[in-house]
């Protein structure tokens, strides 16, 4: 099977973060806390890629992008990627797998119950994404993968309640994805660039081939 | 003759990178090297090594009164908490570069007898400088050991008498936006404010500090002079101080204001009191692997226990 140009640089994109993360630990460039810089970091790099997955369907109607719909999965799966690293260096480098501390900090942290929730959710999106699963899922497979728009939802919470104070970055990206669901509103679904540079459309082939 | 170097004027690497750090960083940066080759011909210096003197980080000593390792220099001055600088850690210690100290006053008044603005210059040669070797325990979780110098905040208020109304001290940090970028960000009440009570202003370990091994303070570590008071979060230990009020009602801080059920007055490491963020029953020390427990006080209940004996810990947070 070939696989196309679009799919490809999405994966290698995706990758670049895990890279820099493991070179930055290893080298000792993480901040005099590096368990701390990974656990922000990781943390971030998730929330990015789903609102990025989330952004591949307006982004398509409106600039006539359908290489995009090609990428969504992988940007999907890969949220749930540094989704599960964030937890197990929450779980594995910062508490030692030591599951009494762990379940303290459950306990007393309504951020961290939200935010394990949210991962806890993703599992059967991930699961189902599977090509032969999903064909056999058929409809509930649409239903179920609804899902995320609450996913995303009780991830931003969790990024908003983590901070201390600066509430900038985590504000952003709840405004992105308010923008983002306000375009899946029926009436704004429609909206189409009149024009298309026709350097989209070469974008947009060069991703397809 | 040449002039003999002897051994105790070289600063160990340790007390400078950090053992762990120093030979962590020798092994990896020829792998890293080999790695990125490519695309990056000479690794950057990550962090900054020194402050804009050449004093060499000095200490009396290499341990605490636990016997818990100091923690090495270059991080106590690249992973700081200044949010009148940078939200993150690292950003301060850029930030701050051009930070000017100079001149600097701190005005001490209210009720006291003999208010009076101290040069920082008069300041420093007034009281005996003294080593403190303190753990710092931030509320975020992670904690240092600092060697700091200074001299007992007690020395300062006697000088200024204050009278029996005085029952809380309140610090107030500089405020200059030009200088301070963090402080244009609406999201905090600035100035930075801290308080204490009297007895606790009083205490033998709280001090004023303006330097950390031997050197003067750097702009990201609160220059040129900061509160430290060990058994308290840092967060208490107010940096870059202008003023000190002498007041009859307690003041209230930043961080109580921004987020009262978050922050108390008190602010006592305790790991009995959990915060919805952060760990408080154990934490990390900076430069050393797995967590420890966090003590009571930060472990100087022999010290200071006795000053809220009636107090219920839980409630007055």
């Amino acid at each position: 099977m070939k696989i196309s140009r679009g799919p490809l640089i999405a994966n290698t994109l995706c990758l670049i973060p895990l890279f820099f993360l493991i070179v930055g630990y290893f080298q000792g460039s993480l901040t005099a806390n590096p368990i701390q810089a990974l656990t922000l970091r990781s943390g971030r790099t998730a929330v990015t890629l789903l609102l990025g997955s989330l952004a591949c369907r307006p982004l398509s109607n409106m600039l006539g992008l359908t290489s995009l719909l090609k990428i969504r999965k992988i940007l999907g799966l890969y949220a749930f990627f540094y989704a599960s690293i964030h937890f197990l260096v929450f779980s594995g480098l910062d508490f030692e797998f030591n599951l009494g501390w762990i379940l303290d900090e459950i306990r007393f942290k309504p951020f961290i119950q939200i935010g394990l929730s949210a991962l806890i959710l993703l599992i059967p999106l991930t699961v189902t994404s599977i090509n032969s699963i999903r064909k056999k899922l058929g409809k509930t497979w649409q239903v179920l993968h609804r899902l995320v728009y609450f996913i995303a939802i009780l991830v931003i919470t969790h990024f908003l309640m983590a901070v201390k104070g600066d509430i900038i970055r985590p504000a952003v990206y709840g405004g992105v994805f308010l923008l983002l669901m306000l375009f899946r509103l029926p009436s704004l679904s429609k909206i189409k660039l009149d024009k298309k540079p026709r350097w989209l459309g070469s974008i947009n082939k060069f991703l397809l081939s | 003759m040449k002039h003999p170097i002897h051994p105790s004027e070289i600063t160990p690497e340790a007390l400078y990178y950090g053992r762990r750090r120093f030979i962590k960083q020798a092994v990896t940066a020829s792998a890293a090297a080999l790695l990125m080759g490519a695309c990056q011909p000479e690794p950057e210096p990550m962090l900054a090594t020194t402050t804009t003197d050449n004093v060499p980080p000095t200490a009396g000593s290499i341990k605490d009164d636990m016997g818990n390792l100091l923690t090495d220099y270059v991080s106590i001055i690249n992973y700081t908490n200044y949010y009148e600088f940078a939200s993150d850690k690292s950003g301060p210690t850029k930030l701050a570069q051009n930070f000017n100290t100079s001149p600097w006053t701190v005005s001490v008044g209210g009720f006291v007898r003999n208010p009076k603005t101290f040069d920082i210059v008069d300041l420093n040669s007034l009281f005996n400088q003294e080593e403190r070797i303190y753990r710092m325990r931030c509320v975020e979780g992670w904690s240092m050991v600092i060697p700091w110098n200074g001299f007992p905040l007690k020395k300062l208020l006697d000088l200024v008498e204050p009278t029996s109304d005085a029952k809380y001290v309140r610090f107030e940090t500089l405020f200059d936006p030009e200088q301070m970028p963090g402080q244009k960000s609406p999201i905090y009440p600035w100035p930075y404010i801290e308080g204490l009570r009297m007895d606790e202003a009083l205490h033998d370990l709280a001090i004023l500090s303006t330097g950390i091994y031997g050197k003067p303070l750097a702009p990201q570590n609160g220059a040129p002079i900061r509160l430290v008071i060990p058994w308290k979060y840092g967060f208490k230990s107010i940096k870059s101080i202008v003023k000190i009020d002498l007041v009859d009602e307690m003041p209230t801080s930043l961080w109580m204001a921004s987020s009262p059920s978050e922050y108390g007055f008190y602010a006592n490491v305790n790991p009995n009191v959990p915060h919805p963020r952060w760990s408080q029953a154990t934490e990390r020390r900076i430069g050393q692997d797995g967590r420890i427990d966090t003590l009571l006080f930060n472990g100087y209940e022999d010290e200071v226990a006795d000053i809220y004996t009636d107090m219920d810990l839980t409630v007055f947070f």
